[in-house]
C-alpha cells in the first residue's frame, strides 16, 4: 500500500446514465477537469459505469494504470456503492479505498434547467470526493463468531414459545424462569379468549413441550445477575439454589412480561366483594358462587389517567370475555360494564363484543371527569343517554386493571444495557420497524414486557422474536462494515465515559487495560453513527472512512 | 453517518476557512436512522449557535433543520430559504455580523479551540442526563438552568481562548490583557491563576511591578 | 425495500402471480406466471428517461389519481425493483398507434414490445402469503356521498395530499378548488389559441377586437364576410374569457382546508358492510390531523368515532396529545349523514350522545377512515395456493398459531390475516418466516435421516 502522498493514483469514472446526467451537464468539461485534480492519473466516461461493460472499465483501469483509489461520479450510493465497492474488491482494491459522488440527484436531476450552475456544482463534489479518496485508508470487513445458543429470558408464553421456536430449529436454549414452575401469567388464568381455551390446559402442554425439548435447558428459581460481551459472544451468570452457572450464549430474549396492577385504595377494593380481574379469573375457575347475581365491571382503574397515562390494550377483551363466562355460570345474572372507550379491535375481538351483547351484558359508558361510585350494596353511575345517574345493585364489583411493567424490569435493563420506556416497559429498536428488536444489536423482545398483549399477539411475538435472534445464530458469525468508530488515538482517551453514556447502540465500554482506562469499541455493535467522535473532547474516537481530516479536506477542497 | 457526527469545532472551522452560511439537515425527531443522532445535532448546533453570536457572528449563519428523505419539497424550500437568508446576511464579517473582519476570524479561531475543548464538549454530551436523570447529585436541570450554564461556559471559555491567543502572539500583562480583549482585570487575573495551575501560561518576567505572563513551553 | 431488493439470498419476483400449487410442507411446486413489462429487467437501470418522454398521460394510481404519470412508469419514484413497466391499456404502440418514443430513448436498449409472459416453475419449503388487503370503497355507502361531495375524500387520498411529494405537495387544497383550478388551466389554454387567431385578425384589420365588434353588432359590416368570421370568433373568445374571469375571480377566495372532520368506522362496525373492527383507523386519523395542524397551525379536526381505539404502544399518549396541542377534538357519535352546504363544504350531521341531540356541523373537508377490506384476489389466491378463509374472507388462523392457515407448511402474516398496524405487521412478519424456517429446518432433517 502507498504511504506517501506521491504514490496516490486516483481514477476518475464518469457516469453518463444514458442521458440522465449527460443529458444536462457538460460531460466533457468535467473529464477535462477531473484530469486536472491532484493525485489524479486517469478519467474515464461512460454510457453506464454500472452495466457490465462500465464495471469492465473500473477493473481493467485498477490492473493497468495501476490505481489505488477510485471515485465514480453517477447516482445514489444508496443503490450503486455496494456494486462499486465490490467491483474494486474484485479487480485486488481494497474496497474502502473507494469514494462515491452523486451528480444524477444532486446535479443533473435538480439543476436540470441550469447546465452551466449543474456543471460548476459537479466539479465542486468531484473535486470534495477526489480530496477524500486521496485520505481514504484500506479496512477490514469485521468478523465475530456467534456462540449458536439463545437465552431466554422469561417462562410464561412468550418465552416458551420463543424457546420452542428456536429448539425446533436446531438451536441450544438456556430458558431462565424466576419463580418455581414455568407458565408465567397462564398459571393464574382461567380462560383464554376469544376461544375459551383453557389456559392451565395450554400451560402444561407448553411446559411438556419446553421441558421435553433435547435442545432446550430449563433453570428455575433462577435469575441472571451478570451479563458481560456483546452479540455472538456474551457470557452470563445464572443464579439458582445450586448455585450460580455460568454459560457462553450468542443472542439473548427478554420475555419477562408484565403483572397486573394491584388497585390498593381504588374504589373500595378489598379483594372479595370489590376485585380485579386477575382474581375474577380465579373465581371463575374455582367456580362462581351461585349468589352473585349482579356484576358491575369497570374498565381503566388505575390506567389512562395522569399517572399512567396508557391504555393497556387488553383488558377490555379480558372484561368482554369474563361478563360472558359469568353469564354462562350464573345465567340469571347481570353483568354492566362501565367503560370509557371499548378497546375491541381487530376482527375477534369485536366480534366477542357483539356476541356479548347479544348474550345479555350491558355497557355503559362513562366519563372519566364523573367516574362510578362504588357503595356498599350498588354502583352509582352517570349515564350519558338517559342524562342522569343510575343505581346498579351490586353482589360484585370487578376492576380491569392494567398490566403494569414487571418486577424486576429495571434490574434487567441495567444488566443487559436496554432501555425502558416512561410506563417500564422495555423499548424496543424502534416503534414500527423493529418492533421485536433493541437498538443493541443480539438482545431482542416480546410479550408484555414491550407492553400488553393478549395471547395471539404473545404467541406471534415470541415466534418473531425467535426469527430475529436465529439470524445471528444461522448465520455463526457477524460480518459488520468495518465503517465504524475507532479509538485512534489510544494515548488521548482518558476513559472519561462520556461517549459511552451517549452511544445509542451500547458499542462503547470503558476497560481498564495496561495504560489505564480506555475506552474499548465494541466493533460488532457499532454502527458508525458518529456521535462518539463528535463529542470526544480529547479526540481520541474517529469514524472509519470518515475521519476528521478526511472531512476537513472535503471542506477545503470545496472552498478551492 | 449521522448528524449527530457534524463537530462543532468542524463548524467554526468551516466559517474560520470562509464560509458564509452552513445548514445540517436531519431526520425528524423519532425518526433519526441512528435513534437519537439528531437530538445531539440539535443540541451541537444551538449550543454553536449561542457561541456564534456570543462572537459577533451573526448567529443565523448555522441552521439546524429537519425534513424526510421523501419530502423533496420540503427540502427545496428549506434550503432556498436558507439561501436567500445568507445573500440577506451577506458575506462574513461584513454588515450582517456585528464584529467585522479580519476580527471576526481571530474570534472564530477562538471559537474553533472552544468547540473543541472539553468543558462544551461535556456539557452538550451531558445534556439529556442532566434534563432528565440529573447530575453526579440526581439534581435534574430545567431547560432554563442549562441553557444558562451553557451561557456562562461560553463566556467562560472564550476569553479563556482570547487570552491564549493573545499570549501565543506575545507576552502580556494582566492589564494589557484586560485593556486588549475588554475583560475586567479581576477576571483576567482568575482566568490567568488558573491556566498557570494547569501549566498552561507561566510568569516571562517582571517590568517594574506588573507580572508579564507567556504560554508555557509545552504548549508553545 | 432497499433492504429486500439488496439481500443476496432474497429473489425478488415482481409483477408476477401465482398460478399454480403443488405438494406438501417440505416440498411445494410453485408455478408463477411473471407478466411482461414489455422492458428487459436486466437492462433497465431505473433512470426514467423513458418516462420522462413518454407522451401518454395516465390517471397515477399510486397518487389516488389525483396526479398523473406516463404509459411506461415505475409504480413510484423509490419502488423497488426500479425496473419500469409499460402499462399495455394505455401504451399508444402496444395500441396500435405509431409511438416508440420510449424505446428510442431508452439507451440502455431494454424497451421490447415483443415481451411475452413466462411462466416459472419454483420448488419451495414452505409458502408466506402476504397479500395486503384493500381499501373499502366509501361511495358503497350512500349517505356520506363520496365522489358526489368533492371535499369528501378517503384518508389514503388525504394522506397524498398532506405527502410532500404528493400531487399538492403537502398542501391541503380542497378537491374542489383543485377543480377549478384544472378548468381555470384548461380555459387558459383555449383562451390562449383563441387570442392568437384574433391577435392575427387585429393586424390585418388594424383594429382592437373589442371596438371592432362594437361596431359590427351596431351592424356596420353588414355583408362583409371575412369581418364576420372575426366577429364569430370574437364572440367564442367571449364565451371562453367571461367564465374564465369569473373562476378566476372566485379562484382569488380559495383557501387551504382548515377545518377538518374525520369519521370513523366507514365500512367497519357496520353490519351493512365489514362488522369487524379494522384497528389501525383510529390512529391514521389522529395523525393525519396532527400532521394537518404541523402543516397550518390554525387547522382544527374534530374526530368522530364511536369509541377511540388508541391501543398500542404510546397510542393513547399521542391521542392526549394531539388533543392538547394540535386542535383535535373527538366527539362521541356516528355520523348519519354528509350535505354539500355553502361553498362545497361538506355538513356533517350526528347525533351529540353526551349533549344529546342532533347537530350539524361545517367543515372544509371531510376524512372518511375506511375499512380495512379482504383484498380483492384473495379468494382466488387462497383457492390457487389451498388455504381456507374465514367468513370475511381473511385468511383462516387460530390464536395459539397465529400465522399457521389450515395447510401445512403454508403461512400468512399482515392484513391479509386480519387488520393491523405497521408494528404488529413487522412482528407477524418475522413470526411467519420463523414457522417457514421452522418447516424448512424439519425437512432437511428428514432428508438427512432418509440418507442416513
Amino acid at each position: 500500500m502507498p504511504d506517501k502522498k506521491e504514490d496516490i493514483r486516483i481514477g476518475v469514472f464518469l457516469c453518463h446514465c444514458g442521458s440522465n446526467i449527460a443529458g444536462y451537464l457538460d460531460m466533457e468539461e468535467l473529464e477535462e477537469f477531473s484530469r486536472k485534480l491532484p493525485h489524479v492519473t486517469f478519467v474515464l466516461r461512460n454510457l453506464y459505469t454500472c452495466s457490465e461493460g462500465g464495471i469492465n472499465e473500473i477493473k481493467k483501469a485498477i490492473e493497468e494504470q495501476n490505481l489505488n483509489r477510485v471515485v465514480v461520479a453517477s447516482c445514489t450510493p444508496r443503490t450503486h456503492e455496494p456494486l462499486f465497492r465490490s467491483s474494486c474488491g474484485e479487480a485486488g482494491l481494497n474496497p474502502y479505498l473507494f469514494e462515491m459522488v452523486n451528480i444524477r440527484d444532486q446535479c443533473s436531476w435538480v439543476h436540470m434547467k441550469e447546465q452551466e450552475a449543474g456543471t460548476t456544482k459537479a466539479k465542486d463534489l468531484i473535486r470534495m470526493g477526489v480530496a477524500k479518496a486521496a485520505l481514504l485508508e484500506p479496512q477490514e470487513p469485521i468478523m465475530s463468531e456467534v456462540q449458536r445458543r439463545a437465552l431466554v429470558l422469561g417462562g410464561g408464553i412468550a418465552g416458551m414459545t420463543a424457546s420452542l421456536a428456536l429448539a425446533n430449529r436446531g438451536y441450544e436454549v438456556v430458558l431462565i424462569e424466576k419463580e418455581e414452575s414455568l407458565g408465567g401469567m397462564l398459571n393464574n388464568l382461567n380462560k383464554l379468549s376469544p376461544t375459551m381455551t383453557d389456559a392451565g390446559a395450554l400451560a402444561d402442554e407448553k411446559i411438556k413441550a419446553v421441558t421435553g425439548h433435547v435442545n432446550i435447558t430449563v433453570f428455575t428459581k433462577a435469575k441472571v445477575t451478570e451479563v458481560r460481551g456483546f452479540i455472538g459472544k456474551y457470557n452470563v451468570d445464572i443464579e439458582t439454589e445450586s448455585g450460580v452457572t455460568t454459560i457462553d450464549i450468542g443472542v439473548i430474549v427478554v420475555s419477562t412480561g408484565g403483572r397486573a396492577f394491584v388497585p390498593e385504595g381504588l374504589y373500595g377494593y378489598d379483594g372479595k366483594r370489590v376485585v380485579t380481574q386477575l382474581e375474577m379469573e380465579k373465581l371463575l375457575k374455582d367456580g362462581l358462587d351461585t349468589d352473585i347475581k349482579n356484576v358491575v365491571m369497570i374498565q381503566c382503574v388505575g390506567s389512562r389517567n395522569e399517572e399512567r397515562p396508557y391504555c393497556s390494550r387488553i383488558c377490555c377483551q379480558t372484561a368482554v370475555k369474563n361478563a360472558m363466562l359469568i353469564r354462562e355460570q350464573n345465567p340469571d345474572s347481570k353483568v354492566s360494564i362501565l367503560y370509557r372507550d371499548m378497546q375491541m379491535y381487530g376482527v375477534e375481538n369485536e366480534e366477542m363484543f357483539r356476541d356479548s351483547k347479544a348474550k345479555g351484558v350491558r355497557y355503559i359508558n362513562y366519563d372519566p371527569a364523573n367516574p362510578p361510585q362504588v357503595e356498599f350494596d350498588k354502583v352509582r353511575v352517570y349515564h350519558p343517554l338517559f342524562g342522569r345517574d343510575m343505581d346498579l345493585p351490586v353482589d360484585l364489583v370487578v376492576l380491569s386493571t392494567p398490566v403494569v411493567s414487571q418486577e424486576g424490569a429495571e434490574e434487567i435493563s441495567q444488566l443487559l444495557r436496554v432501555p425502558i420506556d416512561e410506563n417500564g416497559f422495555f423499548l424496543e429498536g424502534h416503534v414500527k420497524l423493529k418492533p421485536l428488536d433493541f437498538a443493541t444489536d443480539g438482545i431482542f423482545l416480546c410479550g408484555s414486557a414491550r407492553f400488553p398483549a393478549n395471547i395471539r399477539e404473545t404467541v406471534a411475538q415470541g415466534l418473531g422474536a425467535a426469527s430475529r435472534a436465529s439470524i445471528p445464530l444461522a448465520k455463526g458469525s457477524i460480518v459488520v462494515e468495518p465503517i465504524i468508530s475507532v479509538l485512534a488515538d489510544e494515548d488521548a482517551c482518558r476513559g472519561c465515559g462520556l461517549c459511552v453514556a451517549l452511544c445509542p447502540y451500547g458499542a462503547l465500554e470503558v476497560r481498564t487495560t495496561e495504560k489505564g482506562r480506555k475506552v474499548h469499541v465494541i466493533d460488532v455493535a457499532c454502527k458508525g453513527c458518529g456521535v462518539c467522535a463528535a463529542t470526544c473532547y480529547q479526540h481520541a474516537l474517529s469514524i472509519n472512512s470518515f475521519t476528521d481530516n478526511q472531512i476537513e479536506a472535503q471542506l477545503e477542497a470545496f472552498l478551492d | 453517518m449521522c448528524t449527530g457526527r457534524v463537530d462543532p469545532a468542524l463548524v467554526a472551522k468551516a466559517f474560520k476557512k470562509g464560509i458564509d452560511g452552513l445548514m445540517v439537515v436531519g431526520c425528524y425527531f423519532g425518526d433519526c436512522h441512528y435513534i437519537t443522532g439528531n437530538h445531539q445535532a440539535k443540541a451541537k448546533m444551538d449550543m454553536t449557535r449561542k457561541l456564534f453570536k456570543f462572537i459577533g457572528l451573526n448567529e443565523d449563519r448555522l441552521a439546524f433543520r429537519q425534513c424526510s428523505s421523501g419530502e423533496a419539497s420540503v427540502f427545496v424550500e428549506l434550503v432556498s430559504e436558507f439561501d436567500q437568508k445568507i445573500l440577506d446576511i451577506g458575506p462574513l464579517g461584513g454588515d450582517g455580523d456585528t464584529v467585522k473582519a479580519p476580527e471576526i476570524f481571530k474570534k472564530l479561531e477562538a471559537a474553533e479551540a472552544v468547540l473543541a475543548g472539553e468543558k462544551i464538549r461535556w456539557i452538550i454530551g451531558k445534556r439529556t442526563p442532566f434534563l432528565e436523570t440529573g447530575n453526579m447529585y440526581g439534581e435534574v436541570f430545567t431547560e432554563h438552568e442549562f441553557n444558562r450554564a451553557i451561557d456562562m461556559i461560553i463566556v467562560e471559555e472564550m476569553e479563556v481562548q482570547e487570552i491564549l491567543a493573545r499570549l501565543k502572539e506575545t507576552a502580556r500583562s494582566v492589564k494589557d490583557l484586560a485593556n486588549d480583549l475588554t475583560i475586567p482585570p479581576a477576571r483576567v487575573f482568575r482566568y490567568i491563576s488558573a491556566l498557570k495551575r494547569k501549566g498552561m501560561v507561566a510568569l516571562d518576567t517582571v517590568a517594574g511591578q506588573t507580572p508579564i505572563f507567556q504560554i508555557a513551553r509545552q504548549e508553545v | 425495500m432497499l433492504d429486500v431488493g439488496r439481500h443476496p439470498n432474497l429473489e425478488l419476483l415482481a409483477y408476477s402471480e401465482v398460478e399454480k400449487v403443488e405438494g406438501e410442507a417440505g416440498n411445494f411446486k410453485v408455478t408463477v406466471r411473471r407478466k411482461t413489462r414489455y422492458v428487459e429487467e436486466d437492462r433497465c437501470t431505473g433512470c426514467g428517461a423513458c418516462a420522462e418522454k413518454c407522451p401518454t398521460a395516465v390517471p397515477d394510481a399510486f397518487n389516488e389519481g389525483l396526479g398523473a404519470r406516463s404509459a411506461i412508469y415505475s409504480y413510484f419514484a423509490q419502488g423497488i425493483p426500479s425496473t419500469h413497466t409499460i402499462d399495455p391499456d394505455h401504451c399508444r404502440q402496444l395500441n396500435g398507434k405509431k409511438c416508440g418514443i420510449c424505446a428510442k430513448t431508452c439507451q440502455a436498449e431494454a424497451i421490447n414490445f415483443e415481451q411475452e409472459d413466462r411462466i416459472i416453475e419454483l420448488n419451495v419449503g414452505a409458502i408466506i402469503i402476504a397479500a395486503g388487503y384493500d381499501i373499502f370503497d366509501p361511495s358503497l355507502i350512500p349517505e356520506y356521498r363520496y365522489r358526489e361531495i368533492a371535499n369528501v375524500v378517503t384518508a389514503i387520498e388525504f394522506e397524498r395530499l398532506l405527502s410532500a411529494s404528493g400531487p399538492t405537495e403537502g398542501h391541503m387544497d380542497r378537491p374542489s378548488d383543485r377543480a377549478v383550478l384544472a378548468e381555470i388551466a384548461a380555459l387558459e389554454k383555449k383562451a390562449k389559441k383563441s387570442q392568437k387567431a384574433l391577435d392575427k385578425l387585429e393586424k390585418k384589420f388594424d383594429e382592437p377586437s373589442a371596438a371592432f365588434y362594437g361596431k359590427y353588432q351596431a351592424g356596420e359590416y353588414e355583408g362583409d364576410e371575412d369581418r364576420k368570421k372575426w366577429a364569430d370568433k370574437y364572440a367564442s373568445h367571449l364565451k371562453i374569457v367571461e367564465p374564465l374571469e369569473e373562476l378566476k375571480k372566485k379562484a382569488k377566495r380559495f383557501t387551504v382546508a382548515k377545518r377538518l372532520a374525520f369519521i370513523q368506522c366507514v365500512g367497519s362496525r357496520d353490519f351493512r358492510f365489514y362488522p369487524f373492527c379494522s384497528g389501525y383507523c383510529c390512529m391514521h386519523s389522529i395523525k393525519e390531523a396532527v400532521i394537518a395542524q404541523e402543516h397550518a397551525p390554525e387547522t382544527t379536526s374534530t374526530i368522530f368515532g364511536m369509541d377511540i381505539r388508541a391501543i398500542g404502544k404510546g397510542f393513547e399518549e399521542y391521542k392526549i396529545r394531539g388533543g392538547n396541542n394540535s386542535n383535535i377534538t373527538y366527539v362521541r357519535g356516528r355520523i348519519a349523514e354528509i350535505t354539500e352546504g355553502p361553498n362545497n363544504n361538506p355538513v356533517v350531521t350526528y347525533e351529540n350522545t353526551r349533549e344529546r341531540k342532533v347537530e350539524s356541523r361545517e367543515f372544509d373537508m371531510v376524512v372518511l377512515a375506511t375499512a380495512c377490506a379482504p383484498t380483492k384476489g384473495i379468494g382466488t389466491l387462497a383457492k390457487t395456493v389451498g388455504v381456507e378463509l374465514d367468513k370475511y374472507n381473511f385468511i383462516k388462523t387460530s390464536s395459539l398459531s397465529p400465522v399457521d392457515t389450515t395447510t401445512p407448511g403454508i403461512f400468512v402474516c399482515g392484513c391479509a390475516e386480519s387488520p393491523m398496524d405497521v408494528p404488529e405487521s413487522v412482528a407477524q412478519a418475522s413470526s411467519a418466516a420463523q414457522r417457514a424456517a421452522e418447516i424448512a429446518f424439519q425437512s432437511e432433517l428428514e432428508k438427512e435421516k432418509a440418507v442416513a
